[in-house]
C-alpha cells in the first residue's frame, strides 16, 4: 500500500492571501506579454511549397495552359471533382482542354491530380481560402484556375525534388 | 424649480454614467481576461473594440424571449428586474465628489442624494438583490437554476453578515451613517487618515466579502458554469439575461465605489485637502476603477472555491474576525 504523505501547509499558505497575491502578480505580468493570437484575415496563415492548398492549372505560354487534356487527373480524382472536355489545337502540344472544371466543394485537396499529371500542368497551390454564396460559384473553370508558371514555381521545384527520390 | 432641475440632471448624468460604466465593464472583463491569457480580446467592433457592448446589446434585444414550460411567468419576468434595480438604486447615495460649481451655477455636492442613513439604505437595498437571484432560480422550473439560486442566496446572506459588521466598524469610527460624513472624516489631506490604515483587517475582509456579495469569482456559486450549466439564469435569454448581467456589473461598480468611500477616503485627494471637484472626481474614479479592475483580475487568477469551503470561510472565519474587529474598535473608541 502506498501512503501519500500530505505536505503540511505553513501558516502563510493556510492564510491564502500571500499565495493569492503571488497568483495575481503572475496574471498581471502576463497582461504585458506579447499576444499569441493570429489576427487571421489581416495576418494570413504562413504557407510554403509543402502546403497542399487548392489545385491550380499552370500556364505554359501566354494565355495557354500546359494541360493536354489527357484525363489522367480526372481518372485519379477520388472525389470525381474534375471534369475535362478536350479539343484540338494548332499549337505544338496539339491538344488542350476546352473546359477544365474543378468542383471545389467536392475537391478533398488530396493532391492525386498533381501526382497523376504527366505534363506538370496541375499543382496544389498555397491558396486555402474558399467561400461563396451559391453551389455554382464553387465550380471553378479555366479562368479561375489559371496561374502563371512563376506563381507555381516553388511547388514545381518541390514536386520535382520529391519525384527524383524514386 | 431650479433645485429640481439640478437634481434631475444629476440623476440622469450619474445613472447614465453607471450604465455606461457597466457596459464598459463587460468589455473590460473580456479585454483583461484576454490579455491575461495572451489573447487580444474583442477588437473588431469600433476602435479597440469599444463598441462591442453596443453590439452585444443589439444582439440581446433581437434574441428570442424564452419562458420554460411550467415556469411561473410573472415571477420569471420579475426576477431580472429585482436583480438589476436594487443594484442600480444603491448608487444614489454614493458621494462622487464635493461641491460642484459648473458655469457659475452651484450644483451642490456631486451625488444624487446625501442621505443621513446612506449606509443603511445601501445595505438594505443591496440586500434585496438576493430576491432576484433566488426568485429567478425558483421560477425557472429547472433544477440547475434552483440549486444555483439556493446556493447564491445562502452565500449572499452569510457574507452580508460580515460585510455589515465591517461597515459597522467604520460607522463606529466616524460616528455617522452618512457616506459623505464618512468621506469627509477621511479627507484631511493626509492619506494616513484613510480607514484602510486604521482598519487593515476590516479592509481585507470587506474586499473579500464584496466578492462573495456580488457573486464574483472565486465565489460565483450562483453561476458555477461547470456544475450548474449557468446557475440561476440558465433558463433566461434575450434582454432578461442581459438585465441579470447589468445588475451584476452595476453591483460590482457600486461595491467598488463603496469600498473606496469606506476605506480609501472616497473622493479625498492625497496631500490636497480642498481640491476642486473634478480632481476629487478623478481621484474617486481612479480608486473605484482599481477595485473594479480587482474584480476582473481576481476572476481570471483564482479557481472557484468548493461550496463547503465558502461556507466555512464565511461563518467560521469572517464572522468571528469581523465580530472581534468590531469589539476591538468599540473598545478602543470608548477608551480613547
Amino acid at each position: 500500500m502506498v501512503i501519500v504523505k500530505r505536505k503540511t501547509l505553513t501558516l502563510a499558505e493556510r492564510l491564502y492571501l500571500p499565495e493569492i497575491l503571488r497568483g495575481l502578480s503572475i496574471t498581471f505580468r502576463k497582461m504585458f506579454q506579447p499576444k499569441v493570437t493570429r489576427q487571421y484575415p489581416e495576418e494570413p496563415l504562413p504557407t510554403n511549397e509543402v502546403t497542399r492548398g487548392q489545385p491550380r492549372l499552370r500556364e505554359l505560354t501566354e494565355g495557354h495552359l500546359a494541360c493536354v487534356s489527357c484525363g489522367l487527373c480526372e481518372a485519379a480524382c477520388p472525389a470525381y471533382a474534375i471534369t475535362i472536355d478536350g479539343q484540338e489545337t494548332d499549337r505544338f502540344i496539339e491538344r488542350e482542354p476546352e473546359r477544365f472544371e474543378i468542383d471545389m466543394l467536392r475537391c478533398i485537396l488530396c493532391g492525386f491530380c498533381e501526382e497523376a499529371c504527366p505534363k506538370e500542368a496541375i499543382f496544389m497551390s498555397t491558396e486555402l481560402e474558399l467561400a461563396g454564396f451559391t453551389r455554382e460559384s464553387f465550380k471553378y473553370g479555366i479562368d479561375k484556375l489559371k496561374r502563371s508558371t512563376e506563381e507555381l514555381a516553388p511547388r514545381m521545384e518541390y514536386i520535382k525534388r520529391i519525384n527524383e527520390r524514386w | 424649480m431650479n433645485d429640481f432641475l439640478i437634481i434631475l440632471i444629476k440623476t440622469c448624468v450619474i445613472y447614465g454614467c453607471l450604465i455606461g460604466a457597466a457596459a464598459l465593464m463587460t468589455l473590460a472583463e473580456r479585454k483583461f481576461s484576454a490579455w491575461m491569457q495572451l489573447r487580444y480580446g474583442p477588437n473588431r467592433v469600433g476602435p479597440w473594440g469599444l463598441l462591442q457592448p453596443l453590439a452585444d446589446g443589439v444582439k440581446f434585444i433581437f434574441k428570442e424571449e424564452l419562458c420554460p414550460d411550467g415556469a411561473n411567468p410573472w415571477i420569471f419576468r420579475l426576477a431580472p428586474i429585482l436583480s438589476a434595480v436594487p443594484a442600480m438604486l444603491t448608487v444614489a447615495v454614493i458621494p462622487f465628489a464635493g461641491d460642484v460649481n459648473l458655469f457659475g451655477v452651484d450644483c451642490g455636492n456631486l451625488s444624487i442624494t446625501d442621505l443621513d442613513i446612506g449606509v443603511l439604505f445601501l445595505v438594505a437595498i443591496g440586500g434585496l438583490s438576493v430576491y432576484g437571484v433566488i426568485l429567478g432560480g425558483w421560477a425557472s422550473n429547472s433544477k440547475y437554476s434552483l440549486l444555483g439560486g439556493l446556493r447564491a442566496s445562502a452565500q449572499m446572506i452569510s457574507y452580508e453578515l460580515s460585510l455589515i459588521l465591517i461597515i459597522l466598524c467604520v460607522v463606529a469610527m466616524t460616528g455617522s451613517l452618512d457616506l459623505r460624513a464618512i468621506t469627509e472624516a477621511q479627507n484631511t489631506g493626509n492619506p494616513l487618515s484613510w480607514n484602510v490604515f486604521s482598519q487593515p483587517l476590516a479592509f481585507v475582509i470587506f474586499v473579500i466579502a464584496t466578492f462573495a456579495e456580488t457573486n464574483r469569482h472565486p465565489f460565483d456559486f450562483a453561476e458555477c458554469e461547470p456544475e450548474l450549466v449557468a446557475g440561476f439564469h440558465t433558463e433566461y435569454s434575450s434582454m432578461k439575461f442581459a438585465l441579470f448581467f447589468l445588475g451584476e456589473y452595476c453591483a460590482m461598480i457600486v461595491m467598488a465605489c463603496l469600498t473606496t468611500t469606506l476605506f480609501l477616503g472616497g473622493y479625498s485627494v492625497p496631500f490636497w485637502e480642498d481640491a476642486p471637484w473634478f480632481v476629487e472626481l478623478g481621484s474617486f474614479c481612479a480608486k473605484a476603477g482599481f477595485f473594479a479592475f480587482l474584480f476582473i483580475w481576481v476572476r481570471w487568477t483564482l479557481p472557484r472555491f468548493r461550496f463547503d469551503q465558502l461556507m466555512h470561510l464565511g461563518w467560521k472565519v469572517f464572522l468571528p474576525l469581523a465580530l472581534a474587529n468590531l469589539l476591538v474598535t468599540g473598545a478602543v473608541i470608548s477608551l480613547a
